[in-house]
């Protein structure tokens, strides 16, 4: 399958250099593990995640959909239920069916003003994981350990096929963002002004909630459903706090995004705790350490130049 | 109703424009004529229609009844390629949780749809525009600050900025004023006529602030519901040159209010640190 050959094709390219790097990394754990094709492939999607995440999450902070993220996780465990019961594909190919879906209603019910942003969020993503969680236990499947993976993100269920899709949906996301990161920024602080200006409005917030369905999914087995907001929200956060142009922040949350990747996936080596969380509660340091570090600095440094 | 100061080309032609809104109609056989180099002001109350008069000569909402003809093109059909420039209330429409730089929000203006094909923005020309539009308004010391680090006045100096990037023929102001201290009112009027008659833009000027439409506009458009035994529709009640423009004795008699002293809501108000007149919902059948 194509999306197999993908994932291949990647780790012949980038195999053979985590091997020679394997021997030079700190800790007991990492340089072993950094020589494993499983780990090669989680690197791989952590990192391709964390880039496209990081600029879709800085859009979602910036439209004030922050929930967003983690409303479409949640939804996408519903697929991921349904899919483990019925079988076929992986069940990231159902998870990516309902969250788009789900990212298509929600956008048509918030443009029509049916509901307010929060609220829709709020029912699809409670209402999903009940779903998957009834799916799961009346088809008796149970919350076994690749339930939990999904849940919480486990670097041992990301195969082939998965990669494959991470990396196709990462391509797509960034190739489009690319086209549309103006008309998403304009759209974003003013929609008449960009209607005006002739910018399809409509249609860019179409694509964005698509495809920030899509980035969701490709996230979900590095972080996990219930922690997927770590790797999309936080560092575009910890971003704004310290980026003072449009440009800068984009700078700092994939600063922040990949050293809380790589950190986290170092320390979940190295003391033997879930990939997801540990990423999660990196990113949730970084962003407690800028924010505490920016409040003493604008308290007792910045202080003779605020009061000009 | 021809009014104009100017014979320039007539470059928004409204023919009896109606328009309703869940059954109530908004506007009522509007004709309208604006030519090339006015600089228009559009008053009255709340839910006279103001904005929905503006979003009908943009093509923004489809009307009842009548057509709308803006540069020579039915404004349905309308083909925006940077015409018209949109100013909107800085104060009220910026995004609170957006990083953006003076320049990179001035960047945005120059977009086009020619802009989403990839590899197709001139960077140098895009540049020219922006430190143009830059230069115009007089931002070109604080362009690289983000916005929020600005007075109300600077961030609505940006916000025309960014209309202006594209060379737009038609600026439209939705209430420029509103969140701007008594100083920069006073600058941003001075700049508002600078784009009128240094840069031959035609202005559209959506406002409550009286005092600064006497200074700045030509001609005043006043728009009110009239009232019959139906309910209401909205309509022109006054379209003439400022300095005839009633008084608030004369505009109580436009609005069929007989002794304006004891018509509690119809005051002088003091709005933030300028004083402005505030035509609120007054006549009998009207809240």
């Amino acid at each position: 399958m194509v999306f197999e050959d993908i994932s291949i094709f990647l780790l012949e390219i980038i195999g053979p250099f985590l091997e020679t790097i394997a021997p030079y990394m700190p800790g007991e754990t990492t340089p072993v593990v950094l020589g494993m094709e499983f780990f090669h492939r989680a690197l791989i999607a952590a990192i391709l995640a964390t880039v496209v995440g990081g600029f879709f999450g800085s859009f979602l902070i910036m439209r004030n959909l922050a929930l967003m993220g983690d409303g479409l996780a949640h939804v996408s465990f519903g697929g991921i239920a349904v899919g483990m019961v019925l079988g076929g594909v992986a069940p990231l190919w159902y998870a990516l069916i309902f969250s788009t879906i789900a990212a298509i209603l929600i956008h048509e019910m918030q443009t029509r003003e049916l509901l307010t942003g929060d609220a829709s969020i709020a029912i699809f993503l409670t209402g999903m994981l009940a779903l998957g969680l009834v799916v799961l236990s009346v088809w008796d499947v149970g919350i076994t350990s690749t339930v939990e993976g999904y849940m919480f993100g486990s670097l041992l269920i990301i195969d082939n096929e998965s990669l494959g899709l991470i990396v196709v949906i990462s391509l797509f996301a960034l190739s489009t963002l690319y086209m549309f990161h103006g008309s998403l920024l304009a759209a974003t602080i003013d929609g008449v002004s960009a209607k005006v200006q002739g910018l399809p409005v409509r249609f860019i917030g179409l694509w964005f909630s698509i495809t920030t369905a899509a980035v969701v999914v490709s996230m979900v087995q590095i972080v996990g459903t219930l922690l997927v907001t770590a790797l999309l929200v936080t560092p575009a956060a910890t971003g704004q706090l310290v980026g003072r142009s449009f440009k800068g922040c984009m700078i700092w949350t994939q600063v922040f995004g990949l050293v809380s990747v790589l950190l986290g996936l170092y320390f979940s080596n190295e003391l033997e705790t879930g990939s997801g969380s540990m990423i999660a509660l990196i990113s949730a340091i970084i962003f407690a350490v800028v924010l505490i570090s920016k409040s003493v600095y604008k308290q007792y440094i910045m202080k003779p130049v605020a009061n000009r | 109703m021809e009014h104009s100061h100017h014979e320039g080309e007539v470059i928004i032609q409204a023919t009896d424009l109606t328009v309703s809104r869940g059954g109530t109609i908004v506007l009522d056989n509007i004709n309208l004529t604006i030519r090339q180099g006015d600089f228009v002001a559009l008053v009255g109350p709340n839910g006279s229609g103001k904005t929905t008069l503006v979003m009908a000569i943009l093509g923004l909402l489809h009307p009842t009844k009548g057509t709308v003809e803006i540069l020579g093109q039915d404004s349905e059909k309308m083909k925006f390629d940077g015409k018209i420039g949109w100013v909107s209330q800085a104060a009220a429409n910026l995004p609170k949780n957006v990083r953006i730089t003076v320049r990179e929000l001035i960047a945005l203006g120059v977009l086009s749809t020619k802009s989403l094909i990839p590899f197709r923005g001139n960077k140098q020309e895009t540049q020219r525009k922006v430190n143009d539009a830059l230069r115009i308004v007089g931002l070109q010391d604080v362009a690289d600050v983000d916005i929020y680090r600005l007075s109300g006045g600077q961030r609505q100096r940006a916000v025309i900025g960014r209309a202006l990037a594209s060379n737009p023929e038609i600026l439209v102001f939705d209430e420029p004023l509103v969140g701007v201290d008594r100083e920069s009112r006073n600058s941003l009027l001075k700049l508002l006529d600078e784009l009128c008659h240094k840069e031959n833009k035609t202005l559209l000027m959506v406002s409550h602030d009286l005092p600064a439409i006497r200074q700045s506009a030509h001609r005043v458009i006043y728009l009110d519901l009239v009232h019959d035994k139906d309910c209401c529709s909205g309509g022109i009640q006054y379209d003439g040159p400022t300095d005839q423009f009633p008084d608030l004795v004369g505009l109580a008699a436009l609005r069929g209010i007989q002794n304006v002293h004891e018509s509690p809501s119809f005051a002088i108000t003091s709005h933030g640190t300028s004083s402005s007149v505030v035509l609120s919902g007054t006549s009998k059948e009207e809240e």
